[in-house]
């Protein structure tokens, strides 16, 4: 199957999904209100409320969910062949993610810009906000642990990219003085920055860098040397404030999105070339994982994914101009964030097999068995996108330290961003737990110290990653990734919930909101099941004690929110059939303003 | 006729000169509200208080507290004038000082 084919195809259904299925939304489940006054112009401060035009929200809201989570998963999950990864991704993006993304912005805009935090307390009950609370924490955890390896795994294999990457830091730190100091336009300072790096290119080349002496020395693992100094690094950064290091850094990676995009679909057209993986696996390699339910949780960015709704309902929800925009917003965000899923399947699948170092070879030798798909996907994407740019006259040393740069790059700004997040959630469960323990006894006065302590937190958010990346064992990239996906579906699931929720109580069919739910909460509590018998079986002593437990808790976690999502579903539905009427007019909607309840 | 292009050479070389740095500032304009949208709202945020934090500084003495440095810092009031009111309707205080002195 030519690459082009399937990329035109995806994005033919993403045309279509748009046309029709968000329309439905929009009409139908959402019913969006020309006339409705959104909370950007009636909490309008200039800070955070400000009534912004819709395509640049668009380009805000995409390139603040786009990110390295959409490459790794689908290159972890085409083991199981292209085709059942397409699928998913293709369906999940029109039907879930699409439902999911949109639905959180209109929500979110309905009561007053809330986070989906917020809302969760609000719309199913108090206990949910807890339970947001310790989701978000484990998904923090995974996010952490897994981008710390991934970026060891790419300085080991590329160590031409070191400098490149570290040369980004210095740049992100100028610009940022530049355009926050100076008031310099944005646009040219970057630019230039990015000029730079590439520069840089041949200069890592020349001078490759490795921690293996060090490692040597010591007696460890390269691996170990790379994870310390990456959070030793990010414990620091985390500490500085936003604007100097991680937005100015955050800003440069979007560029870099940007033409990575271009790059690897104009390589694809120019290339013709053909996806040499099988459409499905038939010859399952011993000890390879169900596909079902495992897929819905290997691909979660890229499909549906819960972290979405944090940007929908954090910033998105406070710019938005008319409520009507949001299905261009929330919707087409969705489609970009798939599209570029897509984009890692086909370079895991065509682009790495023109890679000069695999031409001849068969894709399976590539795919051994699960291991070998979770070591190193992101390599796998980076060889990909090299093959891909060698069909456009980038020399192919070129493209691998440029992919690598881009990946890493986005994984390191998602750890710092991630470690912030980890910060403000350890302290917001203390603060929480400090109310609820008796005053003045030990525990009241230890989350007390917790909640008011950065140090001691940014510890915490730094060092429990730390010890999980530090397992010992090639499951790090692969089966942490599916824990991660769990918790990810589980967000999703919980948004999904508020959404359906309100959805109902609005007197709307929530069947569009329904199905993604339901799917969702199967398919990750069976995964979750599936992936407890695999640790307790396995006999590894890690994998018992630490992993099979943590698997237990976001199950426990999982059931919690299955729970919660009945019991205001149930009571939405009877208030419904309590006080039957036509659902509200927009006209009237309007009128009421913003609904708090 | 020869003339005529030669005339016409240059004006259109202007004209094209102008479209592209037009197209150019269309770009320039719609990056930078992008960069606002994304980036520039934790910077407004933070250059907001650090502005209230001086202004609290400033009007400690209108908020009943003595203000040990007024004396230095009183030539500073003016300029905090202009937008005093939505400071203090942020500050959750509908009006502010003598009746009649801001609203």
């Amino acid at each position: 199957m030519p690459a082009v084919a399937v990329l035109l195809g995806a994005l033919a259904l993403f045309a279509l999904g748009y046309r029709f299925y968000s329309a439905y939304l929009a009409k139908s489940v959402y019913a969006l209100d020309p006339a409705f006054v959104t909370p950007a112009h009636s909490y309008k401060d200039g800070v955070d409320y400000v009534p912004t035009n819709k395509h640049i929200v668009f380009a805000h809201h995409f390139i603040s969910v786009a990110g390295a989570a959409p490459i790794v998963g689908p290159a972890i999950a085409v083991f199981w062949g292209w085709g059942p990864a397409l699928l998913w991704v293709v369906l999940g993006t029109i039907f879930a993610s699409g439902a999911h993304d949109f639905g959180s912005i209109v929500v979110s805009v309905r009561h007053k810009g809330k986070s989906i935090g917020a809302l969760a307390s609000d719309v199913i009950s108090a206990r949910a906000r807890i339970l947001f609370l310790l989701i978000i924490f484990f998904l923090v955890t995974m996010v952490n642990a897994v981008f710390a390896v991934i970026i060891a795994g790419l300085f080991i294999d590329n160590p031409e990219a070191v400098l490149p990457t570290l040369v980004t830091i210095p740049l992100a730190i100028g610009v940022g003085q530049l355009i926050y100091r100076r008031r310099t336009a944005a646009l040219l300072p970057s630019l230039a920055s990015l000029v730079i790096v590439y520069a840089c290119i041949p200069l890592g080349q020349a001078l490759p860098i490795t921690v293996d002496p060090v490692a040597g020395a010591l007696g460890v693992e390269p691996a170990l040397v790379w994870l310390v100094l990456i959070f030793t690094y990010t414990f620091f950064t985390s500490r500085l404030p936003v604007w100097m290091l991680l937005q100015p850094r955050d800003y440069i990676n979007q560029q870099q999105m940007v033409l990575g995009l271009i790059i690897i679909m104009v390589g694809i057209v120019v290339g013709m070339d053909t996806i040499q993986a099988p459409a499905f696996r038939g010859d399952m390699p011993e000890g390879s994982p169900p596909i079902f339910p495992l897929l819905f949780i290997t691909i979660a960015c890229g499909a549906v994914s819960g972290f979405h709704s944090l940007v929908a309902s954090g910033t998105t929800s406070k710019q938005l101009d008319k409520e009507t925009d949001a299905r261009y917003v929330g919707y087409l965000s969705s489609l970009g964030e798939g599209t570029l899923a897509v984009c890692s399947i086909l370079a895991c699948t065509a682009g790495v097999m023109v890679f000069s170092a695999n031409e001849g070879g068969a894709w399976t030798d590539l795919y051994t068995d699960w291991a070998a798909a979770g070591a190193s996907p992101a390599g796998m994407f980076v060889q990909g996108v090299a093959g891909f740019a060698a069909n456009i006259g980038i020399p192919e040393s070129i493209g691998v330290v440029f992919a690598t740069v881009v990946v890493v790059s986005f994984a390191a700004t998602s750890l710092d961003t991630a470690v912030r997040l980890q910060r403000y959630t350890v302290q917001e469960i203390s603060t929480i737990a400090a109310d609820r323990a008796a005053e003045g006894g030990p525990v009241h006065r230890a989350c007390l110290f917790l909640s008011r302590n950065i140090t001691v937190a940014t510890l915490i958010a730094v060092g429990v990653p730390l010890v999980l990346a530090l397992v010992p064992g090639n499951f790090a990239a692969g089966t942490l990734w599916q824990l991660f996906g769990t918790t990810n579906q589980l967000t999703a699931g919980l948004a999904l919930a508020v959404i359906a929720v309100w959805v109902t109580k609005r007197g709307r069919n929530p069947i569009a909101v329904l199905v993604p739910l339901v799917f969702l909460v199967v398919m990750t509590s069976w995964a979750l099941v599936t992936q407890l018998m695999g640790f307790l079986r396995s006999g590894d002593a890690m994998q018992t004690f630490v992993l099979a437990p943590l698997d237990v808790v976001i199950f426990v976690l999982a059931v919690w929110m299955t729970v919660e999502a009945v019991l205001a579903l149930r009571k939405a539905f009877a208030a419904r059939r309590a006080a039957p009427g036509e659902p509200k007019a927009p006209a009237e909607a309007a009128a009421e303003g913003t609904e708090d309840k | 006729m020869r003339e005529h292009r030669e005339a016409a050479g240059p004006a259109s070389l202007k004209r094209a000169w102008r479209r592209t740095v037009t197209a150019w500032r269309r770009v320039e304009d719609f990056h930078q509200a992008v960069f606002d949208a994304r980036w520039g709202h934790a910077r407004k945020r933070e250059a907001r208080t650090q502005q209230d934090t001086l202004r609290a500084l400033l009007m400690l003495e209108t908020l009943g507290v003595d203000n040990p440095v007024a004396y230095e810092t009183l030539d500073l009031i003016p300029y905090m004038v202009a937008d005093l009111h939505e400071w203090h309707q942020r500050m959750g205080r509908e009006d502010f000082g003598a009746p009649g002195g801001c609203c």
